[in-house]
Order: structure tokens, then sequence, then C-alpha cells
């Protein structure tokens, strides 16, 4: 048929825009189905481990060894398991000793062979890589060897932190399981407790219970850790929840961005072709045989688009996986594809730029034979804004550029929607490296003292010489339990912790302070009355915030020790912790453990580099993006102008001109565009970022550099300068004979 | 003389050679209006083309106002067109999406000593309808705005390629006499195109191509106000 022949040759003719829309719906099924691919088969993964390994939903250390465990279990329908936990000191790093369990946290051997003889241990993939150790090794603590059988999984440790509050694991850290016999060798080891609750509804209540059951019984609990604020086990479902939030609406976004701009280029071909259609519709084609035939271009598309990006999507959906689990230590079994979504990644394109195309279809095959004939569709209509704008006060050449935009408003949307999404991508990547560089970075800095000892019990009198003394709860705000802070009772004259609010003053250390980040993230600001419940007893406080410190380490409120120690009931001069300079000297069997601020939360190099190669794609597939947004809007600008083009040609503009008149009017535009990206920015990025806060009781505020948004601009006016440049080659191309010909065709 | 063109030739080559002007010859004074008469395909556009620094030459000389045309490269020929040349075409070519003011400002944004765009606007009758949209308007309005344009730069020489091949007689009317008066008060030398003869007693030369060659030349002593042209 004819009118086929005629449709190959309208999308050879456009190659390039073509080309333009089918790359941008192949990144937005790529995205999707990888996005869902990557959700559903971490789902998967986490799942089966946490299912099949029985992963604790609580995790608790007692006053005195359990009694009768299994009457305890039996009258809080939880398994409850007992291991050893003992850490020791390696060359560049640290070991987390182990005992294997059998009830709860089941170890999941992941490569050689589990426990078999003495002397026996397996270790984490991540701390053989970073100690070069492997499989047949052999690894001296304290004194004895042990041979390294295999690698090991914990599910009570699949972000390995040392410290739940720590967002990210020291470097060098590292957990190892030896057998039970084996941690004879370790007596100071300390004995810890699991439970997982059998029946799998209403997990939390049941919690609850056990802690009432054991308080009842006499035992002090602490360390008591539920599953869901304990970021070694919550952290990975985060970024599953992360993956599966931004899979749909980013390729949503991208979808309706090609539905428009497809819409817009459909609608220019059906009208230019709008004397061919009625004289077709004369000579007795129907309605609907003209549909099917002007609905190939958009269904073959977004068809094959959708397609190729779902099939170019699936082998990518491995590597991925395994970056994302590099960070964590759990068994690799297999992935998972929902149906589902492999299914919308084809038709979803296709349903929607259909659709669009269908609909401006109809409006213009609605007409009568007679009336297309006429040849109307062809002519440019006025559209309500260009009518309404006034604009003779202005420059031409800025009436001209202005009149050039408007013409068309699903064009200029998809301009200014387009740059705005390309640029917030761009921001995105930039704006998440620097803040976790400033997180980083902001580590302890506030520490003049930066070794923080931590007592097993309360002390009383004068603290040791060199050495300040703080006390401290953990607590949450009333309402909101996941958001967990220490209260921090410290010496009025304390010189140990460096406070200074957002002008650089130093803070009154008298005053309740909040840090930055707690402030930020609860929604606090100064003079704000909080209730505070401690984690410990579940006792409440009232306290009014008097100072914030400027800082994106740490969440903590400060206070005047005596103060606190008054408020939480504790006698005067109480401490729990000291701050020193230099490391102290007290028997460690009296301490829960030794921080060193400035040598704290290191992250390890796959993290930083994994951050930087996502920034650099990310970079990468922003500025393609935006070069095919621009390069489309261009092109087409170019093409509905021929004629005022070769009109201006033959008035004796100058190739300059012309190129500066039709190029350039899209600069505001693609300005606007890019500084609407950045609240776009943060406000895509405090959602993510807020949502695996909650998970993992982390806070990560968007950081902006103005660097960075720097970058971010010239990237963005460099590649829409090399567009207007390729593009500036087609202008060069239009005739002047195409107005002196005009009419004679 | 003011223009001259003197054994102009161009052909083409579609497989088979054309040659569309064969060695043209024409002449007119300054302040002049001269009409160029013949039947389709005999050349006409080609040779206005080629005057007017659009389309060039194989050989032969075009000489406007003492200067040669024909030997002006692409960049010079832009400069021509912009400071010397107004055109008018047959079907208007106003840009869509620009106002009726702003059509004409196309033009005066280029030119050095533009006319107001308003006093133009008023000439050609159209003052009160500047702000409309091309679309709006009828043919013959619409032509009169492309004439606006075309004498806002104020040119020396305005080229008019039947300016009424889409007119009926009364609106066709209108814009010849617009035309005249053009001339009349501006000085502006008119070059024009019609299928049409009857327009010839308007113009003071009236040139009747046949077959890529001059085969008339007419002085008109008397000129016809363009009011009174029948047809
Ligand atoms: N680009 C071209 N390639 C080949 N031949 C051409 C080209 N342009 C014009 N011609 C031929 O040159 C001849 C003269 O064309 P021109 O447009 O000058 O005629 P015209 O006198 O203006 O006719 P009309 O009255 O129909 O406008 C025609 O025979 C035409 O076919
Ligand atoms: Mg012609």
């Amino acid at each position: 048929m004819a009118l086929r022949k005629r449709v190959w040759r309208i999308i050879k003719e456009n190659k390039g825009r073509y080309i333009g829309i089918f790359i941008l719906i192949f990144l937005g099924s790529f995205y999707f189905i990888a996005a869902s691919g990557v959700g559903s088969s971490m789902g998967k993964l986490v799942t089966d481990f946490t299912e099949k390994n029985k992963q604790e939903d609580i995790t608790f250390k007692t006053n005195k060894p359990l009694e009768n465990i299994a009457a305890l279990e039996r009258e809080s329908g939880a398994l409850i398991d007992t291991y050893r936990l003992h850490d020791i000191k390696v060359p560049n790093g640290e070991l987390r000793l182990l005992s294997p369990s059998t009830k709860v946290n089941i170890p999941a051997v992941t490569s050689g062979h589990g426990l078999k003889k003495p002397g026996d241990i397996l270790l984490d993939p991540i701390f053989c890589k970073v100690h070069g150790l492997k499989i047949g090794d052999q690894l001296k603590l304290n004194g004895r060897t042990f041979d390294i059988v295999g690698t090991v999984a914990m599910p009570n440790y699949v972000y390995i932190l040392k410290n739940v509050y720590e967002q990210y694991p020291p470097k060098g850290f590292g957990i190892g399981l030896i057998s039970n016999a084996d941690f004879k060798a370790f007596p100071k080891a300390a004995t810890v407790y699991s439970a997982y609750m059998k029946d799998r509804e209403n997990v939390k209540a049941k919690a609850a219970n056990l802690n009432r059951l054991l308080s009842n019984k006499g035992y002090s609990l602490s360390e008591w850790l539920n599953a869901e604020t304990n970021a070694r086990i919550a952290m990975v479902r985060g970024n599953i929840e992360g993956a599966k939030t931004m899979g749909a609406p980013v390729a949503a976004a991208v979808y309706l961005l090609c539905c428009l701009i497809l819409g817009v280029m459909i609608q220019r071909i059906v009208k230019s072709d709008g004397v061919v259609i009625g004289t077709l519709y004369a000579q007795g084609y129907r309605r609907g045989e003209l549909v099917r035939h002007y609905m190939a271009i958009p269904v073959l598309l977004s068809a094959v688009s959708g397609l190729v990006g779902t099939l170019l999507a699936l082998p990518v959906v491995g590597p991925v996986i395994g970056i994302l689990t590099s960070s964590y230590n759990m068994p690799v079994t297999g992935l998972s594809f929902p149906p589902l979504s492999m299914v919308l990644g084809v038709l979803m394109p296709m349903v929607l730029l259909s659709l669009s195309s269908y609909v401006i279809l109809r409006r213009v095959l609605k007409k009568s034979a007679a009336e297309l004939m006429k040849g109307d569709e062809q002519k440019t209509k006025v559209n309500f804004l260009e009518r309404k704008l006034q604009l003779e006060r202005f420059k031409f050449a800025t009436k001209f550029k202005l009149r050039e935009q408007i013409r068309s408003i699903p064009r200029l949307l998809f301009l200014l929607l387009g740059v705005s999404a390309a640029s917030m991508l761009l921001l995105l990547g930039f704006t998440v490296h620097n803040s976790f560089q400033v997180l980083m970075d902001s580590t302890g800095s506030d520490r003049y003292f930066p070794i923080e000892t931590t007592f097993k019990e309360i002390q009383h009198g004068a603290a040791p010489k060199g050495a300040e003394p703080l006390n401290a709860i953990r607590s949450y705000l009333k309402g909101n339990e996941k958001a967990e802070f220490y209260v921090v009772g410290l010496e009025p004259n304390s010189i140990g912790i460096t406070m200074r609010d957002s002008n650089g003053n130093n803070l009154p250390k008298n005053q309740v302070n909040i840090t930055y980040l707690l402030a930020y993230r609860l929604g606090l600001k100064v003079g704000d009355t909080i209730n505070i419940v401690s984690k410990v007893d579940g006792k409440s406080y009232s306290l009014k915030i008097d100072g914030i410190v400027q800082t994106y380490f740490g969440q903590y409120i400060y206070m005047p020790l005596e103060e606190f120690n008054r408020m939480t009931g504790n006698a005067p001069g109480s401490y729990l912790g000291l701050l020193s300079k230099n490391k102290l000297d007290i028997d460690e069997n009296l301490l829960t453990g030794i921080n060193d601020f400035h040598n704290l939360n290191e992250m390890d190099d796959t993290t930083t580099s994994t951050l930087t190669a996502s920034v650099v794609l990310i970079t990468i597939v922003a500025s393609l993006a935006g070069a095919i947004i621009i390069f489309l809007v261009t092109s087409m600008m170019i093409e509905e102008s021929r004629s005022t083009i070769s009109l201006l040609k033959i008035f004796g503009y100058r190739g300059k001109e012309v190129a500066k008149l039709i190029l350039n009017s899209s600069t505001p535009v693609v300005f606007i565009g890019f500084w609407l990206g950045l609240p776009l920015m943060l406000a895509v990025g405090n959602t993510l970022y807020g949502y695996l806060g909650e998970q993992i009781n982390m806070v990560m505020p968007m950081i902006v550099n103005p660097w960075y948004v720097l970058i971010s601009f010239v990237l963005i006016f460099a590649v829409y300068e090399v567009t207007k440049w390729l593009c500036g080659r087609k202008l060069a191309k239009i005739s002047m004979s195409e107005v002196l010909k005009a009419g004679t065709e | 003389m003011f223009l001259s063109v003197s054994n102009l030739t161009k052909s083409y080559n579609t497989g088979i050679i054309t040659h569309v002007l064969k060695g043209v010859n024409l002449e007119m004074k300054r302040g002049q209006i001269g009409v160029i008469l013949g039947p389709s395909g005999s050349g006409k556009s080609t040779l206005m083309n080629i005057i007017g620094g659009v389309d060039s030459a194989d050989s032969g000389t075009v000489e406007v106002d003492g200067e040669r045309i024909t030997g002006l490269n692409d960049k010079q020929l832009v400069e021509y067109r912009r400071e010397s040349v107004g055109f008018v075409f047959q079907f208007y070519n106003l840009v869509p999406n620009l106002t009726v003011a702003e059509n004409i400002e196309v033009v005066s944004n280029i030119s050095r000593n533009p006319l107001q765009t308003d006093e133009v606007l008023s000439a050609v009758g159209l003052f009160n309808k500047k702000n409309r949209f091309p679309r709006e308007l009828s043919g013959g309005e619409q032509q009169r705005v492309s004439i606006a344009r075309a004498i806002v730069k104020n040119p020396k020489l305005l080229l008019c390629d039947e300016p009424t091949g889409a007119l009926d007689l009364e609106t066709s009317r209108g814009v010849l006499s617009l035309l005249q008066k053009v001339n009349t008060q501006f000085g502006t030398t008119i070059l024009m195109i019609t299928h049409n003869s009857a327009i010839a007693g308007m113009a003071h030369a009236v040139f009747r191509m046949r077959d890529g060659e001059i085969a008339e030349v007419r002085q008109n002593s008397e000129l016809i106000q363009a009011e009174r042209i029948e047809w």
C-alpha cells in the first residue's frame, strides 16, 4: 500500500528524531526493568535468607544468664538462642568472633565448608577481601591459629556494622564464626541472646511481651534491639524499598515525556498529511484504516524500544545485585523477575504512547473529507498564549524567540520538563556524592577529645585526670520511635566537644543544644520544647532546646551533666563515659567500649567506588537524556520554521543572525529548566533518604555544593551548545528556494 | 541606468539541459515601474531571482545602482539583499506566528535606516490591524502587509513576483495602487512579474518574455492609474 511506504518515508526523513525518542523510551523501560528486577531480586534474596535462616526479631543482653530457656520459649512463643561474641584486634582491623547458633540467626556457609574440627573458622567475604585472606589460609588470634575453611553470612550481620548506631562499618572490621568449643580460648566473650517469633503475626507486640516477661522474672535487659531499628538488618531493606519506590515513577516520568513529544510529532505528521488523508477519505478509505495506519509509528517505536530496553535490562540485574550486595553479606542464590513488571516494561510505553497518539489522531480524523482537503489543517493556528501575550515593548529578537517557543505548548513543556529532569538527575548524583563526602568529613570533627570511653556501670566521683565525664541515655522523640538519638550530659565547662552555632560562635554549654542533623531530622528549632522517651526504661522527659550545633555529625542532644543526672534520677556526679584526648588507662573489663572519633566510620573502598561509579553513570545518562531532549525540540523547531528560516535568508539575514533567532530561543527555557531541577532534586533526594533514614536511623540531608551546581550548570549548557551546533548545520541547509518555490508544487 | 541586465544566461541540468535564460538584456531607470509579462515557464521568476540576488547566473551581468550583482559572492549577496532589495511574493509568505507589526519588524530589525513600522502600516492602510495574526487577515490585506514589510527598509529596488496572482480584481487593484503609491511617495524602483497584460498599463517599461528571452520592450509615456485597470 502506498500509504505504508509513506509512513516509512516519514520515519526515514526524520531519523534523528525517532532515534532520539527510541533512546528515551529505551532508557525508561531499561531503568524500569532494571530497578524492579533489582528490587524484587534483592527482596527475594533478603526474604529467603531471613526466613530460611530465622533472622532474629530481637537481640538483647542480660545482667545474668537466662535460666530455663525452654520454659521461656513456651511462655513467649519465641525461639530464643544464645551466642557468644568477642571482638579481637587484628592487624589493620578488628574481627568480631561469633559462635554458631542453631535456632535463630542460623549461619549460611557461602563458600568452602562449615565448621568441622577445632580450629576451623568461617569469615565474612568482605573481611577476607580487605585483609587478603582466602580459604585455606591461616589466621592467628590471641596466639591461637585458625584455619579458614569458608565464608559465612549471618542473618543478624547482613550489614556488618560494629556498632548499630554507626552509619558505615569501620575499615577492616568483620565477623568470624568459630565453634563454641573454640570460644573457650576467649573467656572474656560476651553472651548475647536473640529471639525469633514463631508466629509471624504481630511480631512487635510479641517482642514487647517478651521484654515484659523477662523484666518480670528479674532480668535487667540491655542493648534491647528490634530488627527494624537494627541497621545491621534494616539497612538492606531500606535499599530494596528505595529501588522499588524509585523504579516506577522515574520510568513513568520518562514515558510521559515521550508521550508529549511523540504526540506533537504525530500531530504534525497527520496535519501535514491532512490533504492526503482527506483525499483518501474521499476515495473510500475508512477512518479505522487510516487510524491504524498512522498508529503504526508510535506502536512500532514504543514496542521495539520497550522490548529492547527490557531485554537489555535483564542481564544488568545480576551485576547490579552483585554491586549492591557487595556492601552486604548474604548468600546470593538467584535472581527474580516479577512477571508483571516484565510485561509492563514492554506494554507500558506502548499503551501510553499509542493512547496519546490515538487521542491526537482522532481529533484530526474526525473532520470531514471536504474540510481536510481544503488544507486548513496545515495552516498554523495561533494558540491562546500567543494571542494573549503583549510583547510590544520588547526588542524584536526577544519577541521572535518568545513566539518561537510558545508556538507549541506541548513542545515547550517537553523541553522545560525534560531539561529539569536531566538537571535533577545530574544534581542528584553530585549532591548525594557531596553529602556523603561532607558527612564523612565532619565525622568526629567536633571532637577535641576524640576518645570516648564507655563504662558498663554508672561511675561516681571525680573523673580521672585529663578526662571529662559524660552521661547519656539512648532515647527517642515521643511519637517517633524510629528516630533514635542520645541525650548527653556534659560538664558546662567541657572542652571535649566543640559546639558552634551557624554563625561560627561558640554555644554556651550550660544549656540544651541539639546537633543540626538531629534538629533537621526531627524538624526542631530553637525554643521548641520536646518530649523524649528513654529507650532504657521508657521514662519520658521534657526539654527545651536553646541552641543548634552546626555540625553534620551525630544525632545528639547535649545538656549540662548535673541537670541530666537530676532529670534522670542519677546521683550527682554520676557518669557513664569519659572524653579524653588520649587513651585512658582503665581496666577493659569495666568497659563496654572505647571509640576513637578521629578514626571512626570510614567508608570502605567498595562503597566509595560504587558511589563514584554511580555518579559517573548518572552524569552520562543525564547528559545523554538532556542532549536528546534538546535535540528533539530544536530539530522540530527548525522543521516547523523552515519557511520562516528560508524567508529570513531571502531578506538578507546573515547565517549567524538566523541561528541566533532560531537556536537561541531555547536558552531561557533551558536556564529555567535547570534551576527547576534544583528544588526537584532536593525534594526527590530528601524523600529517598528520608525513607532510608527511617529504616536505619540515619540522616542524610541533601547538602548542595555550589561548585557541583556550577559544574552541572556548565554541563547542561555545554550539552545545549553542542546540540545547537549540530542543529545549526541543519539550519544552514535550508535554502531560499523553499519560499521562492512555495505554492508552485 | 539604475538597473541593467546584459546577456544573462542560465541553464539547469536535470539530465537534459534546459536553457532557461538565453541572453537576457533589460534596462530600467531609477524610480520607474517595470513589468515583466510572459507565459508560464518563460523564465520570469528566474530572471527576477537573479536580479534579487537569491539565485546566480551562468554568464552575463546584472548591475543595480552601479553595483555588479553577478560578481558577488554569497556573503556579499546577503549584504546586497539586506541593504537594497525588497521582496513581495505571490503567496505573501508572512510568518504565521508573528503579528502584522512583528512581520514588518522582521525586516526593519536588520535595516540600517528603516521607516517607522506604524508609518508603513498607515501607508498600507492596516494600522488598526497591526496586532492581528496573518491568518486573521484577508488575502489582499496579507499582501498589503507583505508590501509594507518590503518597503519598511526603504529599498532601492522592490521585486514583486505576481503580487496579485492570488487575488481577485477588486483586491488586486488595491494592491497595485498601493505599489503605485509607494513608487511615487518613496521613489522606489519596482520590478513586477505578472501574467496579466492589463497591468502593463501602469508601468513605465514593459518587458515581454518568451522562452528565455526578452521578446519585446515597450515604454509607456502615459501611465494608467491602478484603480482604473480592468480585466
Ligand atoms: N531548480 C530548477 N531545476 C530545473 N529546472 C528549473 C528549476 N527552476 C526552474 N526551472 C525551469 O526553468 C524554467 C523557467 O522557470 P521560471 O520559474 O523562471 O518560469 P516563470 O516564467 O516564472 O513561470 P511561471 O509564470 O509559471 O511562474 C521552467 O521551465 C522551469 O521548469
Ligand atoms: Mg514564476
